[in-house]
C-alpha cells in the first residue's frame, strides 16, 4: 500500500458502499405510507395520541427498551405468537408514526409490541399503574413515578388502590404523576391488531415453510 | 530489525505529554466504567437496588457503563496507541501533539456530558450511540483535533512502504468521523422514517467495532507482536486481504440484530453473509499473530488473551447470526456476552498488553510494580472469562426458557439469577483489577526516572519472568 490517495480512497469507497446499502434500505422503507382499507374505511397504522407521543418520549427517557422489545417475530421463529405477544409478526409499517421506535435489543421482560391489544391478557391503566408502583419480578418498582399525597378530604379519582404492604400509610394517598399518566397512556395506544398485507402472506408461507422442514 | 537501539527514541519523548494524557482519561473511564457496569449487574439480580430514583434505572446504567467503556476507556486508549504506533512506524516525533492535548481535553468534556446528559434521560436508545445528541457534535470536533496528528504522522512517515498496524490506525482515524458524522445526520439531524432507524443504528454500532475499536486493537498487536517476539509475522502476505475484507465487509453486518425482527428478510440475510465472510479475516490475524501465544511476560498474556478473545468472538459473531441459533440467543444476555467477548475480551486485552508495552517507552521510566502487573494481567483474564461464561449461560438459559411459552417471566429471572449474581462477581474483579493498573499507573508517572536507559528494559524482561 504505497500509494496513500488510492489507499484513502479504497477506505472512503468502502464505508460509501456500505452505506449505500442502508439508502437502499431506505428507499424501500423510507416512504411506507399508511394503509387505506376500503373495508374499514380508514387507513392504518393509527397516529399515536399527544398524550402517547409524550409517554414514548418517557419510555425512551427512562430506557425501558433496555428490557422490553417491541417486534413481534413472525410465527415459528421464536415463541412470540404462543406467549400472546402479537397474532402476527410486526411489519414496517406499524412503525411509521412513531419518531423514535423503541424495538429493543433485549427481553428480561415481555414484548410490548401490542400490549394493548392482547386477548385476554391486555392489562388495563390501574393494572399498568399497579405494576409500575410494586414491581414484579425482575421489574422494578418505579415509585419515583408517583407522589404519595396527603388526603384532605376526598381522596383523588386518580389514586392508586393498593392493598398489603405497598398500601401508603393512613392518611395518605399515591397518585401517578404526569410522567406516570403519559407513560401509561403510550402503553394503552401500543396495538398491532390490524393486519397489513405485507404481514399475512409472509406468515403463511413461512407457516407452511417450518411445515415443510418438519 | 534490532530493537535495542530503537527501543529508546526521542520521538516518545514528543509525544509524551499528549499521549499520557490520553492514556491517563482513559484509565480513569475504564474505573468509572466499572463501577458503573457493576451497578448495572446488581440491578439485574436485585431489581430493588437504585431504584428509587429516575436516574438509575438499570436503562441508565446500561446505557452510561457502555459509553464510558467506549467512548472513555476505548476511545482514549485506542487514540493514544494508535497514535503512538504511526509514530513509531512513521519514523518521525509526534507532530501536532497540542491539537492532541487540546482535542483530548474537549472528548473528555464531551464524555463527561454525555454521561451526566444520560442520567437525565437523554439517550438516545441506541447501542453504542447512546450519547445524547447534543454533545456528539463537540466529540467529532474534538475527534477531528486529535486525528491530526496522526494525518501528519502518516503522510509524514519516512518509509514509502507501510505496515499493517499503520493501515489500521489509519484506517480508524479516518472511518469514525465518517460513520459518526453521517449516523448523526440520518439519526438525528434529519431522521430516518420508523424501524429505518433500527437498521442505520445497527450500521452504525457494528461500524463502530469493524472499523474503529477492531482495527486500533489490531494495529497495537501488529506492533506489539513482532517487537516482543523478535520474529518476522507469519503469512504477513496476506495481512492487505484481511485488512481489505474487515474495511470492506465490516460495517454490513449491521443489521444482524434485525433477524426475524419487523425489516425486509434481505438486511439480515446480507448480516448473515458478511458475518461468515468476516470469518476469513479472523483466520488470517490468526495466522499473523499467533505467534504471541505461549510467549512469557504481562505484554504477550494479555495480547495473546486478547486475540483468542477477538477471533472467538467473531467466529461466535458469525455462528449466532445463523437464524438457528439467533432464535435462542437473540433478545438475550447472551448478546451481551458476546459484546463483552469482543469489546473487553477482545479490544480491551489488546489495548491492556499494547499499554503494558509502550507506557515504559513513552515515560522513560520502569513501571513502578511488576506485582501489580501479574495482579491486574491474572485479574483481568480470569475476570473476563467468568464474565462471559457467566452471561453466556444465563442467555443460553434465558433463550431456551423464552421459546417455552409456559414459563413465566419472574421463573425466568429466578433460573438466571445465579449466573447473573456470577457477572457481578466476575465484574467486581475486573473493577480491583483495573484499580491496580490505575495505581501503578499513576506511580509510574510519579516515580523519579533514576535508572540508566541502558538498563530501562530490565524490569519488563523480570517481569516476563515472574508474570
Amino acid at each position: 500500500m504505497k500509494n496513500g490517495t488510492l489507499f484513502f480512497l479504497g477506505l472512503f469507497t468502502s464505508l460509501t458502499v456500505s452505506f449505500a446499502v442502508v439508502l437502499l434500505a431506505n428507499h424501500q422503507l423510507g416512504a411506507l405510507t399508511p394503509y387505506f382499507d376500503d373495508g374499514e374505511g380508514k387507513a392504518f397504522p393509527d397516529r399515536m395520541p399527544g398524550v402517547a407521543a409524550r409517554g414514548q418520549l418517557v419510555y425512551r427517557d427512562l430506557g425501558c427498551a433496555s428490557c422490553h422489545t417491541q417486534q413481534v417475530r413472525r410465527p415459528g421463529f421464536g415463541a412470540d405468537q404462543t406467549r400472546g405477544w402479537g397474532e402476527r409478526q410486526s411489519v414496517a409499517r406499524d412503525y411509521i408514526f412513531q419518531p423514535f421506535p423503541q424495538l429493543g435489543t433485549m427481553r428480561i421482560g415481555p414484548d410490548l409490541t401490542n400490549s394493548a391489544g392482547r386477548k385476554p391478557s391486555a392489562l388495563d391503566a390501574e393494572d399498568l399503574m399497579n405494576l409500575l408502583y410494586t414491581g414484579q419480578g425482575a421489574m422494578p418498582a418505579h415509585a419515583f413515578l408517583f407522589d404519595q399525597v396527603k388526603v384532605t378530604g376526598e381522596v383523588p379519582a386518580k389514586a392508586l388502590k393498593l392493598t398489603g404492604s405497598a398500601a401508603p400509610a393512613d392518611g395518605y394517598a399515591v397518585v401517578p404523576s404526569e410522567q406516570a399518566q403519559t407513560l401509561v397512556a403510550y402503553l394503552l395506544s401500543l396495538n398491532t391488531v390490524y393486519d397489513y398485507p405485507e404481514s399475512r402472506p409472509v406468515v403463511q408461507a413461512a407457516a407452511h415453510a417450518e411445515g415443510a422442514h418438519k | 530489525m534490532s530493537h535495542d537501539t530503537q527501543e529508546v527514541s526521542s520521538n516518545d519523548a514528543h509525544a509524551r505529554g499528549p499521549l499520557l494524557f490520553l492514556l491517563g482519561s482513559g484509565l480513569v473511564w475504564l474505573v468509572i466504567s466499572g463501577v458503573l457496569a457493576l451497578i448495572a449487574s446488581v440491578q439485574l439480580h436485585t431489581p430493588g437496588f437504585l431504584a428509587s430514583c429516575a436516574w438509575f434505572t438499570y436503562g441508565h446504567m446500561q446505557a452510561l457503563q457502555e459509553t464510558a467503556f467506549v467512548y472513555g476507556w476505548l476511545a482514549n486508549a485506542g487514540l493514544a496507541l494508535g497514535l503512538w504506533v504511526l509514530t513509531r512506524l512513521g519514523g518521525e516525533a509526534l507532530r501536532a501533539g497540542n491539537w492532541v492535548t487540546v482535542g483530548a481535553l474537549f472528548w473528555n468534556l464531551g464524555v463527561t456530558l454525555a454521561l451526566v446528559g444520560i442520567m437525565a434521560g437523554d439517550a438516545t436508545g441506541h447501542s453504542l450511540l447512546q450519547l445524547p445528541r447534543y454533545v456528539q457534535p463537540l466529540l467529532l470536533i474534538a475527534y477531528g483535533a486529535i486525528a491530526v496528528a496522526g494525518v501528519l504522522a502518516w503522510s509524514g512517515r519516512r518509509n514509502e512502504t507501510s505496515y499493517a498496524s499503520q493501515w489500521y490506525v489509519f484506517a480508524a482515524l479516518f472511518l469514525f468521523p465518517w460513520l459518526f458524522s453521517v449516523a448523526q445526520v440520518a439519526l438525528f439531524v434529519m431522521p430516518m422514517r420508523g424501524v429505518m432507524q433500527a437498521v442505520t443504528a445497527g450500521w452504525f454500532a457494528q461500524g463502530v467495532f469493524t472499523l474503529w475499536l477492531a482495527p486500533l486493537a489490531l494495529a497495537a498487536a501488529y506492533y506489539v507482536v513482532p517487537k516482543v517476539t523478535g520474529r518476522v509475522l507469519p503469512a504477513y502476505q496476506s495481512a492487505s486481504l484481511a485488512f481489505w475484507v474487515l474495511i470492506v465487509v465490516g460495517a454490513w453486518t449491521g443489521g444482524r440484530h434485525l433477524i426475524g425482527g419487523p425489516v425486509p428478510a434481505w438486511i439480515p440475510s446480507l448480516a448473515i453473509v458478511s458475518c461468515s465472510l468476516l470469518v476469513f479475516h479472523y483466520f488470517v490475524v490468526w495466522m499473523n499473530l499467533k505467534g504471541a501465544l505461549g510467549q512469557g511476560g504481562a505484554v504477550m498474556k494479555l495480547t495473546s488473551f486478547g486475540l483468542l478473545a477477538y477471533v472467538i468472538g467473531g467466529c461466535a459473531d458469525a455462528l449466532t447470526s445463523i437464524r438457528g441459533f439467533a432464535v435462542i440467543t437473540q433478545f438475550t444476555y447472551f448478546t451481551q456476552a458476546q459484546q463483552q467477548l469482543a469489546l473487553y475480551g477482545g479490544v480491551s486485552m489488546l489495548f491492556f498488553g499494547a499499554l503494558y508495552f509502550a507506557v515504559p517507552r513513552l515515560t522513560g521510566k520502569a513501571w513502578a510494580s511488576a506485582a501489580l502487573i501479574g495482579g491486574h494481567a491474572t485479574t483481568a483474564i480470569f475476570g473476563v472469562l467468568m464474565l462471559v461464561i457467566s452471561l453466556g449461560v444465563a442467555g443460553w438459559t434465558q433463550g431456551q426458557a423464552l421459546l417455552k411459552p409456559a414459563v413465566t417471566f419472574p421463573e425466568i429471572a429466578a433460573a438466571t439469577r445465579p449466573w447473573l449474581l456470577l457477572a457481578s462477581a466476575a465484574y467486581t474483579v475486573l473493577l480491583l483489577g483495573n484499580l491496580m493498573l490505575v495505581v501503578n499507573f499513576l506511580q509510574t508517572l510519579a516515580a523519579k526516572s533514576t535508572v540508566p536507559t541502558a538498563t530501562l528494559f530490565q524490569a519488563t524482561s523480570d517481569i516476563k519472568e515472574t508474570a
